[in-house]
Order: structure tokens, then C-alpha cells, then sequence
């Protein structure tokens, strides 16, 4: 790999370096980078056992912008999870407004550890994030264990060592949680959601579905979800102990955004009949009333004109 | 004409949803970046020296405080060189101010690269990761070495204005000045607002980059290196003269900085 990069790019040297020191598997988390790309890395993190992802073993892809280690990394899981939506771009937050922010002197194995040690927070709505019940998480956590990545050639059954109690193992646990309490994921825009009921019914076989991203979920809904309203609700939950995360929200707490309906858990959503229908209205109603307005500023448009027509008629001198 | 004027409503509604469309955060992050890049063009990462007396042009003839500021101001100093105002102008401020002036003085410097080779040790004991942050640190004692050899002024102006050099120098500063204030934490928590810890307001405050420096960054980075930082602060206050303050408080300066709200130039006598 060596030859293919410059390695006066700061980035190269650090990614370099950062490959040497994750080389070898713990018993908590693995990532390496593709072997044709530096900047492309698939890890596999262990679910805290203290948690409804104890046992599950997961995998996603990490990808690193070429300012890195100055800019963030992105993260995306590709097994199903129950708690971050499978093949959305959730990366370290770096907006400006909220508090937690990427420090260059992080690595890819706190991002790592920053994943360990939020996933058994609480989703309350954010972005890429998912609120399954307990049970759809274990029974996924079990799941998990048979995915295969063809992408890494990574059979999850193997990929990690297996879990030891020593004081290293538990120190990670420690340093996962403390993570989580600092760092605050938030999805990218501009990459497009699954389905929300997507990930639950789709085989764990391969991970090719990740990339085929539906292309309903279009920009209105977007917009919608990132209203002030729900970034405070982001910003506001982000340190929420790890105890409180099977209990189903209270429906009368947040105000009910678009966002928030979706990501009930999952009896509520057996409710609302097919998935397209509740997730196609926004941009439908949208579509709709754009339409509307159209037909409204032509049909008024022929009007005035019909009316300049007939005042001026004696100026213009031929047929309508 | 009642047809274009529809046309036009009709672009206009158009126009507005495309911008609802647009997430509030995104837009606000682009237009961020539009604005960074737009004061990239304008300012170079630090400027070539320049007479004091640039300062005047930038305010109106009519502004009076700044006018007469900038003439007692002119008095003190001759010199001035600018930095981006990107949110690091103070460490990099900072930085090139005191590298330069090391290059006249040898035994300051032998002092200065010892602490600095030093600090990456002390900051690893602190529990920063090792491998992480030696890159800063490596380009940080690259600077320092540069200034041994007695380089060209435009050589160490050159790595100043080279961004990723220029961003570890300042990384690394940031770093320095985190590690200070987490070592005597017990003593900054009093300065600390919004009830946070000296960890937290570290990692939301000094080790990002582009967040602003205050009294406090300064007076840890000042007393991480034991350099003596002298602070011009010139705003709308009353009073005809900027009002000045030495970091730590009692020792002789080498390095001065003009401050104007929210930004740091270099001062030269």
C-alpha cells in the first residue's frame, strides 16, 4: 500500500499509523482499511454486553475525508442494529451549533468507541438514529452474528477475538461510555435514509441493500427533519444514561414531528398500514399544493391578461 | 407582461422552497464554508509586516475612538502583522510571533525547544493518545528547528502560510494549552462558565479547532511555555488609548498581539 500514497500527505502518515496500532483484533473492535483504499476502512464493533446488543457483533464502513485527521470521519453501520439505520452516514458532529465537536487529536478508534458506547442511548428521534423495542434489538444482536461482509471478506462469527473479563476489556467498556457522553452523532443530509421497517425485514446475508438507497425518502422530508425543533431534542439527549434506553418513549413528551412518528418503536408502526403510504405523504402534500399553486398563479395570470386584452382592444387590432 | 410577472411569481415560489428544502443546518455549515473561503482569498494565514499605519484606512475618517486609539497605539508600535481571522489567530499569532523572534535570540531558544520537546510527555502522563498527537508535535519541534538553523524569515512565513503545517502548529498549541488547564484544573475551574468541567470546556472550547481564545487560553498557553504574551486591547471603551495586560501578570513581554473583538494581530515596537 505503501507506494500508491503520498506519504508527505498528513492524512496518509496518520492513516498509516492508525492501520499499524488497530491491526490486531480486540475483543471489542477491529477496523482496517479496504486493501485498495486508505481512505475507505470496514470495522466490526462488539454490542456492550451490559446492554439489548449483548452479542451482537457488528460491521459498517468508515470513511475518511482527505483533510482528515482535521476533518471527521463518517460512519456507516451495515448490520442491522435496532438503534442506527443501516447504511446512513452518521458522522461525529461538527456543526458549529452544537458543543461536541471532532478534536484532531481523536482517532478511528475513539469513533470506534464513541459507536460502542452510544449505542445503548437513547435514538429519541435523531437522525440515523432508530428506537426498536428490546426485543427486536436482541433478536438482531443474535442475528448479527452471521453476517458476512463481502466488501472485507469479514466472517463476523471469527473477526473479533472472543470476550475476555480482564481489566483491558473493561477499561474500553469504560472509555465507550465516556465517549458517548462527549460525542453526539448526527446524520449527513445528503445521503439518503432506508426505510425505516427496511432493515428488520431484510436478510443479513450481505450488505449489498446498503447502497441501494430508497429514493423516496426525497428532500422535503429532509427538511422537515432538521427543523430547530428536533436539533434541540438532538442536543438535549445526547447524554442519557445507559438504564433508560428500553423504556419506549412517552408519546406526549416530544412534539410529534414527522421524524419522530418514524421512528417509533416498532408495534406503532405495525399500525400505520404499508410503509410507503405514511412515508410518501410529506413530499405528496408537498408535490400537491405546489402543483396547486401553479394552476392558481397561471389561471390568475390569464386572467389579468384577458382583462389588459379587453381594456387595451381597441389598441390591439386582430383576433384572439 | 401580467405572463412574465406570473412566470416570475411562479420562479419566486420555486426559489423559497428550494430553500426550505435545504436542511437549516446544512445551509448554515455551506454558507460557513462560503464565508471561510471567502476570508481565505482576503488574508493570508499570517501577512508580511506591515506599517502600523494600515490600520487607519480600516476604520472611518470620522470613527473617532478607533482613530485616536489607533494613533496612541501608533506611538508604542510600529509594525503590524495580520492574521486570518479564522478562529486560530491567536495560536498562530502566537506561534509565528515568538519563532521569529527566537531567531535573535539563541539562549531563549535553547529553552523553548527543550519545554517544547518535553510537553509531548507530559501530555501523553495526562493520557493523550501517543500516536495521535505526535504528528502535531513532530511539525511542532520541524518550526522550532527551522528557527535553529537560522533560517530565512520568509522561509518560517512560508510554513506559516502552508495550511497543514500551519493547522498541526496550531493543533498542537491547542493541545498545549488543554493539557495546562486539565493540570491545574483545580485553579482554572473558578473561570469556568456554564457549570462545566475543565474537561469538558477543553474539549468544547480549546481543542477544537476554530474556537476563539479568551484571558484564559491565553494565560494557560503562556504559562504551559513559560513565554510572556502582552495583549493590546483595542475596542469602542472609552478612553483614547488601548488598555494593555501581560500574560502571567508582572513578566516582561516577548510577544505582542493587538486584539480587536473576536480577532488577534502580531505587534512590533
Amino acid at each position: 500500500m505503501e507506494g500508491r500514497y503520498n506519504l508527505k500527505s498528513p492524512a496518509v502518515k496518520r492513516l498509516m499509523k492508525e492501520a499499524a496500532e488497530l491491526k490486531d483484533p480486540t475483543d471489542h473492535y477491529h477496523a482496517q482499511p479496504l486493501e485498495d483504499n486508505l481512505f475507505e476502512w470496514h470495522f466490526t464493533v462488539r454490542g456492550p454486553p451490559d446492554s439489548d446488543f449483548n452479542g451482537g457483533i457488528y460491521h459498517g464502513r468508515i470513511v475518511l475525508p482527505p483533510e482528515y485527521p482535521m476533518k471527521p470521519p463518517s460512519i456507516i453501520l451495515l448490520t442491522s442494529n435496532g438503534r442506527f439505520e443501516v447504511g446512513k452516514k452518521i458522522c461525529l458532529s461538527i456543526s458549529g451549533h452544537h458543543p461536541e465537536t471532532w478534536q484532531p487529536s481523536w482517532s478511528i478508534r475513539t469513533a470506534l468507541l464513541a459507536i460502542i458506547g452510544f449505542m445503548p442511548t437513547k435514538g429519541e428521534g435523531a437522525i440515523g438514529s432508530l428506537d426498536y423495542t428490546p426485543e427486536e434489538r436482541k433478536a438482531l444482536a443474535k442475528k448479527s452474528q452471521d453476517f458476512y461482509c463481502e466488501g472485507c471478506g469479514a466472517h463476523m462469527k471469527t473477526v473479533l477475538h472472543p470476550l475476555t473479563l480482564d481489566s483491558n476489556s473493561s477499561r474500553a467498556d469504560e472509555e465507550a461510555k465516556e465517549l458517548a457522553r462527549q460525542i453526539s452523532f448526527k446524520a449527513e443530509v445528503n445521503s439518503s435514509a432506508q426505510s425505516t421497517t427496511e432493515p428488520l425485514k431484510t436478510s443479513s446475508s450481505n450488505h449489498s441493500f446498503a447502497t441501494v438507497e430508497s429514493q423516496l425518502e426525497d428532500l422535503p422530508r429532509d427538511m422537515q427533519e432538521e427543523s430547530p425543533q428536533v436539533k434541540a431534542e438532538i442536543q438535549n439527549t445526547t447524554v442519557s444514561s445507559p438504564e433508560e434506553h428500553a423504556q419506549p418513549v412517552p408519546a406526549g413528551n416530544i412534539p410529534a414531528s414527522p421524524r419522530r412518528r418514524r421512528t417509533q418503536p416498532q408495534s406503532d408502526r405495525r399500525v400505520s398500514a404499508s410503509p410507503g403510504l405514511t412515508q410518501a405523504q410529506p413530499p405528496r402534500m408537498n408535490a400537491g399544493s405546489t402543483i396547486l399553486i401553479v394552476l392558481l398563479t397561471l389561471a390568475l395570470a390569464v386572467l389579468l391578461f384577458r382583462r389588459i386584452y379587453l381594456a387595451n382592444n381597441y389598441i390591439f387590432d386582430y383576433e384572439l | 407582461m401580467a405572463a412574465e410577472e406570473a412566470q416570475r411569481s411562479q420562479e419566486t415560489v420555486g426559489d423559497s422552497e428550494g430553500v426550505n428544502c435545504l436542511a437549516y443546518d446544512e445551509a448554515i455549515m455551506a454558507q460557513q464554508d462560503r464565508i471561510q473561503q471567502e476570508i481565505a482569498v482576503q488574508n493570508a494565514l499570517v501577512s508580511e509586516r506591515l506599517e502600523l499605519s494600515v490600520l487607519y484606512k480600516e476604520y472611518a475618517v470620522d470613527d473617532e475612538i478607533y482613530q485616536q486609539k489607533i494613533k496612541d497605539l501608533h506611538k508604542k508600535y510600529t509594525y503590524i502583522r495580520k492574521t486570518r481571522p479564522d478562529g486560530n489567530c491567536f495560536y498562530r499569532a502566537f506561534g509565528f510571533s515568538h519563532l521569529e523572534a527566537l531567531l535573535d535570540d539563541s539562549k531563549e531558544l535553547q529553552r523553548f525547544k527543550e519545554i517544547s520537546a518535553k510537553s509531548k510527555e507530559d501530555l501523553v502522563t495526562q493520557g493523550f493518545t501517543e500516536f495521535t498527537i505526535e504528528d502535531f508535535h513532530n511539525t511542532f519541534m520541524d518550526l522550532i528547528e527551522l528557527v535553529e538553523k537560522r533560517s530565512s524569515i520568509s522561509d518560517i512565513l512560508g510554513a506559516f502560510n502552508d495550511q497543514s503545517i500551519s493547522d498541526y502548529l496550531v493543533v498542537y498549541l491547542r493541545l498545549l494549552t488543554s493539557g495546562y488547564l486539565q493540570r491545574e484544573h483545580q485553579f482554572f475551574q473558578h473561570f469556568i462558565e456554564g457549570g462545566r468541567t475543565v474537561k469538558e470546556f477543553c474539549q468544547q472550547e480549546v481543542e477544537p479547532m476554530a474556537k476563539e481564545s479568551d484571558h484564559i487560553h491565553i494565560i494557560a498557553l503562556a504559562q504551559a511555555l513559560n513565554v510572556s504574551i502582552l495583549v493590546e486591547y483595542m475596542d469602542r471603551g472609552e478612553g483614547g488609548a488601548t488598555n494593555h495586560h501581560v500574560f502571567p501578570e508582572g513578566s516582561v513581554p516577548n510577544v505582542y498581539l493587538l486584539y480587536r473583538p473576536g480577532h488577534y494581530d502580531i505587534l512590533y515596537k
